[in-house]
């Protein structure tokens, strides 16, 4: 099955009719994601430019990972949820849209990105021996600025 | 592309400042003090605020009477002066007496209920946001 006849298909369910015939809820869904995307920001902008060297260099790298991190996996997890409900109450505005699939692929980049470069931070012994790379830090902001920007294209193209 | 940088400011302010809202009612960050906190992430609160502030403008003078007499937009004109009233009060009276609760979380009930006002305030704008672009 191709995209557009996924799509026709998921626009054809109960579901999907449910989401579009309440008014409310893709603009609901939409505002808990920008929440969702604030929080990720939040997170990741701390934890970068503490990595930079930038906001609290005095303070343990470890322990700032540890407080922000699990913050930007549990948004990261209400933004695949009300991503999910928005693609099938709407799947032919993001199925079949080129720069839908261009944030995919970036969302899927930062996120791993994150996992392999941010998590060994919560250990202290293994965070204290390697120091992060500081123009890994800038790209990974850079890789969620563009998500972001992606996000609002979906609606023009 | 202006609303794409809306958006991005949007998320700068509320994820900075959530943290210190947060911080308030208890929830650990990467100071245990709140002045710390405070002067750590509010020049950035405040720089994304204008960058917002400055693309929201632009992009109500687009379509300034559709806008001006949009209620969701009312409200979120009206949610935003709140906000500000509420972190004026913040600094002008709890925020004078830091030093005395700076390490205490979470914070004496009257910071906890800034912090909850300045959350709740700030989700609200954002929803009342999403939703003057299906009203308008």
């Amino acid at each position: 099955m191709d995209m557009h006849g996924l799509s026709e298909w998921i626009y054809a369910t109960a579901l999907s009719a449910a989401i579009r015939d309440n008014a409310w809820v893709v603009p609901a869904v939409q505002s808990i994601h920008i929440i969702a995307i604030a929080v990720v920001m939040g997170a990741a902008l701390v934890t970068e430019l503490r990595v930079l060297g930038i906001v609290a260099p005095d303070e343990n790298l470890t322990v700032v990972a540890q407080r922000y991190l699990p913050w930007m996996w549990r948004a990261l997890a209400v933004l695949l949820a009300t991503g999910l409900v928005m693609i099938i109450g709407e799947p032919d505005r993001t199925l079949s849209n080129v720069t839908f699939w261009i944030k995919m692929a970036l969302v899927s980049v930062a996120f791993l990105a994150s996992l392999a470069l941010r998590k060994p931070l919560l250990d202290s012994t293994r965070a204290a021996r390697e120091a992060p790379a500081k123009g890994l830090a800038w790209i990974l902001l850079a890789l969620w600025v563009a998500v972001i920007f992606c996000g609002r294209w979906i609606a023009y193209s | 592309m202006l609303e794409s940088v809306h958006v991005l400011a949007i998320a700068l302010v509320v994820g900075t400042i959530a943290i210190v809202d947060l911080r308030l009612l208890g929830y650990p960050s990467h100071r245990r003090g709140v002045r710390q906190l405070v002067r750590d992430l509010v020049p950035y609160t405040w720089a994304a605020f204008a960058v917002a502030a400055v693309a929201g403008s632009l992009l109500f003078i687009s379509n300034a009477p559709k806008y001006a007499h949009d209620t969701q937009f009312q409200w979120k004109m009206a949610l935003i002066l709140a906000a500000a009233v509420n972190m004026g009060v913040f600094h002008l009276t709890l925020y004078r007496s830091i030093h005395e609760w700076d390490e205490r979380s979470p914070a004496p009930l009257a910071a906890r209920i800034a912090g909850a006002t300045s959350l709740s305030l700030w989700t609200a704008v954002v929803f009342l946001g999403r939703w003057v672009g299906f009203t308008l």
